[in-house]
């Protein structure tokens, strides 16, 4: 296809707000998707189970479209989906520098929210022409011309660019095809005789083909023929098919500059086509790389244990094919005196995290004890020496460390005004500091904090939902490390310190989240032959201490001729419960009071 | 390999009779009873009787050593039906004139000539279900009688001439203080009963009084208080001259016990005094027992039966002349060697390594010398080489102690 009747175009929304019902449309419009494939709620863009429950096999986030305008001229149209997830940041970003433009779709019943605000920020430095689009105008609560202000104000154009649909019901959506043509522009720089350089956007793993790297050749060519060479990891390979989504893979003679397709690349894993990295011609190399690339790099970190320690094995294996799809998850072998032998695993954050958890769960079939989250911090010691560490036990003895630094994050929450004080006094608690109030009508403020990451992986999602009754969007993005004086809190059960709930926290906050730690340990320890003191130590010194009780009375009252059987059974369940405990020392520990830290703000 | 056990060698049998009626059910109550069946009394002492003869003709060598009415509430069965049941145990079974017949009796429902007619039938020892002195406590509890009441049939029984008559308390009742628990066990010692038991309050799932508790409507109990309790009535009987048997069961001695929990004379439970329960003293050592009636369970020759539970449906199997209604199962040997020490650590003699060896064919070392080694350092058990016991502090943690001798539930 000519370059310039290319379009390369993404749409991007809060969640919920309509995109993949618009895309759906699209496809349906352009006659790439027949009408009768969409099966109830079915959507073609997402096509991971966890988003769909299994709906479309294949996951194509970049599909053709070939659409005849108006004007009489056909085009190539590219549509290019972006993750929803917030910690995703980086393949959104990747996904965009890939187009040219965006549909930003604003849903008229709710108006701007805070990840419409972080996609079309993103959207803007990559120089993206922006289509603005009101959805959900069927609806009876839409309210169209307040929502067309927000819009207007907040990108300065005039209401007169901005497109209401209902993607629903299928109103004014031509419309929305027509300004992609009229308004996006098409590839610049589109030399086919250069060296080839093609971005990889995204890449998922197919059990015949090998990875399958989804990319926008910059220049150059690239076919079957071609041996191919990742900038980055300096991976070479001889693809196995070049092709495009419509939306399944139809496989093409090859794809040149200004085109979007994929390249069924035959790795092993997507580490070696990683989101960002460039793909070049093994043979007659690009000079450089295309700017922005970054290895994706873990800064949430839990472990995994396998519920039945027999069941090590199966959780490796599992965690290896996971990594297979995702280039993100890292793991690495760890035991705990209490826990036994499992997993530490790093993830992008917290989202990132859930879902590898459930993927593992549902997919994996995997039992699953997920210790508290903690964030990647970084340590410089006294001897000059800088280490990272992924687990609070790790930190060293304090005089040997001269500081340490934590990961910040940015975050933008749009709430109805009525629940700006409850969101400010969480977000106190979290360290955090409110940088910026906007205005963005009568009844909504935009806040942007600044917050350790820390704060914000235990439960500050939750809090904000339900101290807002819903109504409060979010959306964050990591900002920088920042040295603070902080501290491990170690948590002794019996006089033994317990890696797995070692945390760091503020030096201010050491008694108050030790004591609250300790109190939640002590709800979830059942009582034991003998008191068992539970203390919270910084530095070897003890700041914080309870005490669970001796277990005075368990013993069955009645047993006669008759019971023999009944409570035999009853003792052995119980007994059975108690194998499902860890022991540590001589005490028992439920699963659950490894999830202590996780409610240690709810009182 | 898979080892059924073949049970104790005795054919000397506790034998238990079944008695499923009551006036009304009490709140706490999960057992195999029924309110309103009274009408079907005749036959069911009929089948009772029947079931007897068949079992008899089958175990041909068996013998009755005790008998044992429960219930529900056998004080409501007529004296007649009550004779011929001890009758046809006597015939078909053997039972020895002058053996231990223990009737369980509801307080209210014991005239002084049904008390005679009781000692003619040769019953002689009553367990009287008082559970507490209070009447808040009882009307709790859904029971018929009060204090007065329970008063009343005692000096009655003893009037007939009973000389073994035992007690039933119940503590670690909802809203029920350690005072008012004392002043029920003083009051009861002041009567000088024979044998005591004193049985904690278990919420059954689905009783009444549990759904009561769930509710919210009454406070829940307090276990480290119900500890407390234990031990108070503990130190009360102590002084009364009574020597603690048994985990919740008491026998008035004739010289006060060395101490609290104290190995009985010899390691012997029968030499504390006659007033121990011959016919409980076979379960705690899982000697042989067969049981009649509805729903009553036996183990016999390495197996375990038991009939079926409704009245009308265990009278029509024992005419048709199914004997075997549910559950006739033989048992594995590590099942049977958990529930001896299961059992039989509920008794201050514990179990002799002689006797274990005798049903298990192995020594208790050999197949639980380390869980025992564990026990004696958390104080729980002691150990002397010849008996395992469970220590004064184990007696109130013995669930913890049995469940290392059982498998887990798979």
């Amino acid at each position: 296809m000519e370059p310039s009747h290319i379009r390369n175009f993404s749409i991007i929304a809060h969640i919920d707000h309509g995109k993949s019902t618009l895309a759906d449309r699209l496809l349906e419009l352009t006659g790439t998707v027949e009408l009768r494939k969409f099966t109830g709620h079915s959507q073609l863009l997402d096509t991971m189970d966890l988003e769909q429950e299994k709906g479309v096999t294949i996951k194509a986030s970049a599909v053709q479209m070939n659409w005849t305008a108006p004007d009489g001229g056909t085009y190539e149209l590219n549509l290019i989906d972006t993750p929803g997830h917030v910690d995703f940041g980086y393949e959104v970003s990747r996904a965009l520098a890939a187009c040219e433009g965006a549909v930003l779709v604003v849903d008229a019943t709710q108006g701007i929210e805070a990840q419409t605000l972080a996609n079309l920020y993103m959207a803007l430095e990559n120089d993206l022409e922006i289509i603005p689009v009101i959805n959900k105008i069927d609806l009876v609560t839409a309210d169209v011309p307040r929502v067309m202000r927000e819009i207007r104000d907040l990108l300065g154009v005039p209401e007169s660019d901005i497109i209401a649909v209902s993607a629903k019901d299928g109103t004014n959506v031509a419309a929305v095809l027509e300004a992609v043509v009229a308004r996006v522009p098409p590839p610049s720089a589109t030399q086919v005789d250069a060296p080839l350089q093609a971005l990889v956007f995204d890449s998922h793993y197919d059990s015949y083909k090998g990875v399958i790297a989804y990319v926008r050749v910059y220049q150059g060519r690239v076919s079957r023929d071609t041996e191919l060479l990742m900038m980055a990891t300096r991976a070479k390979t001889e693809p196995v098919e070049v092709g495009v989504f419509r939306p399944e893979m139809v496989p093409i003679a090859g794809l040149s500059a200004g085109e979007v397709g994929y390249i069924a690349t035959g790795f092993k894993s997507v580490r070696e086509a990683r989101v960002g990295d460039t793909v070049t011609d093994a043979k007659r190399p690009a000079t450089e790389a295309l700017a922005g690339y970054q290895p994706a790099k873990p800064m949430v970190f839990a472990s995994l244990y396998p519920s039945e320690s027999d069941d090590y094995e199966n959780l490796r294996d599992a965690l290896s094919k996971l990594q297979l799809n995702d280039a993100a998850l890292t793991y690495e072998p760890e035991s705990s005196q209490a826990l036994q032998f499992g997993f530490r695993c790093g993830f992008l954050g917290l989202f990132h995290m859930e879902i590898a958890q459930e993927r593992l769960e549902r997919e994996y079939l995997q039992d699953l004890v997920v210790t508290a989250p903690s964030v990647a911090y970084q340590v410089l010691l006294t001897d000059g020496a800088e280490v990272e560490i992924h687990r609070p036990a790790d930190l060293p003895d304090p005089a040997l460390i001269s500081e340490v630094r934590e990961p910040w994050m940015k975050v933008q929450v749009i709430t109805p005004t009525e629940y700006m004080g409850a969101l400010m006094e969480i977000f106190r608690r979290k360290r955090a500091s409110l940088m910026l109030t906007e205005t963005l009508d009568p009844q909504r403020v935009l806040l942007t904090f600044e917050t350790p990451l820390a704060e914000m992986v235990i439960d500050l999602h939750d809090r904000i939902k339900s101290a807002t009754r819903g109504f409060a969007s979010m959306d964050y993005a990591f900002l920088e490390y920042r040295v603070d004086d902080l501290v491990k809190v170690d948590v002794l059960v019996n006089q033994e310190p317990v890696d797995a709930l070692a945390i760091i926290v503020h030096r201010d906050q050491t008694y108050d989240k030790g004591s609250a730690l300790i109190r939640k340990m002590k709800e979830a320890i059942p009582r034991q032959l003998f008191e068992v003191p539970i203390q919270a130590a910084v530095g070897g010194k003890i700041v914080a201490r309870v005490n669970v009780k001796a277990l005075r009375k368990d013993v069955l009252a009645k047993c006669y001729g008759g019971d023999v059987t009944r409570k035999r059974k009853l003792l052995e369940k119980q007994k059975a419960g108690k194998k499902r405990m860890k022991q540590l020392g001589s005490v028992m520990i439920p699963q659950e009071a490894f999830l202590a830290i996780l409610r240690i703000d709810e009182d | 390999m898979t080892k059924y056990t073949q049970g104790h060698p005795s054919s000397q049998v506790g034998l238990y009779v079944h008695v499923p009626f009551c006036v009304q059910r009490c709140t706490y109550c999960d057992f195999n009873t029924y309110t309103g069946l009274l009408s079907l009394e005749d036959e069911y002492v009929a089948a009772i009787v029947q079931e007897a003869r068949l079992r008899a003709e089958r175990a041909i060598s068996a013998r009755a050593r005790t008998l044992y009415f429960g219930g529900g509430t056998p004080s409501l069965l007529a004296l007649e039906d009550l004779e011929s049941l001890v009758e046809a145990v006597r015939r078909e079974f053997r039972l020895p004139w002058g053996a231990e017949v223990t009737l369980e009796a509801n307080p209210g429902t014991l005239s002084p000539s049904y008390l005679d007619g009781l000692r003619e039938a040769g019953v002689t020892r009553l367990s009287l279900g008082v559970q507490s002195s209070h009447s808040a406590e009882l009307l709790l509890l859904g029971r018929i009688h009060t204090w007065r009441d329970a008063v009343g049939s005692y000096e009655a029984a003893r009037s007939a001439g009973f000389d073994n008559i035992s007690l039933d308390l119940m503590y670690g009742l909802p809203g029920q203080t350690l005072e008012q628990w004392q002043e029920t066990v003083c009051r009861c010692l002041d009567l000088r009963p024979d044998h005591l038991s004193l049985y904690a309050l278990t919420l059954e799932p689905g009783t009444p009084l549990a759904e009561t508790l769930a509710m919210g409507d009454v406070p829940a109990p307090d276990p480290d208080l119900s500890a407390d309790m234990y031990e108070a009535a503990s130190e009360l009987l102590h002084g009364a001259c009574f020597w603690q048997y048994e985990i919740s069961n008491w026998a008035r001695g004739s010289s006060p016990a060395p101490e609290i929990w104290a190995l009985p004379p010899g390691g012997e439970t029968e030499a504390i005094s006659p007033a121990v329960s011959a016919h409980n003293l076979i379960y705690w050592r899982n000697e042989p027992w067969v049981g009649l009636g509805a729903g009553a369970h036996s183990w016999f020759r390495g197996r375990r039966w038991s009939n079926l539970p409704h009245p009308q449906a265990y009278i029509s199997a024992i005419w048709d002349g199914h004997l075997h209604g549910y559950s006739d199962t033989p048992l594995l040997q590590t099942t049977l060697d958990g529930e001896l020490m299961m059992m039989g650590l509920r008794l201050a003699e514990g179990v002799s390594d002689a006797r274990f060896h005798e049903a298990s064919g192995h020594h208790l070392h050999e197949l639980y010398g380390h869980v025992i080694d564990r026990f004696a350092e958390y104080d729980l058990l002691e150990w002397n080489g010849e008996r395992v016991r469970l220590t004064r502090r184990g007696r109130l943690l013995g669930n913890l102690v049995f469940q290392e001798f059982l498998l887990p539930e798979e």
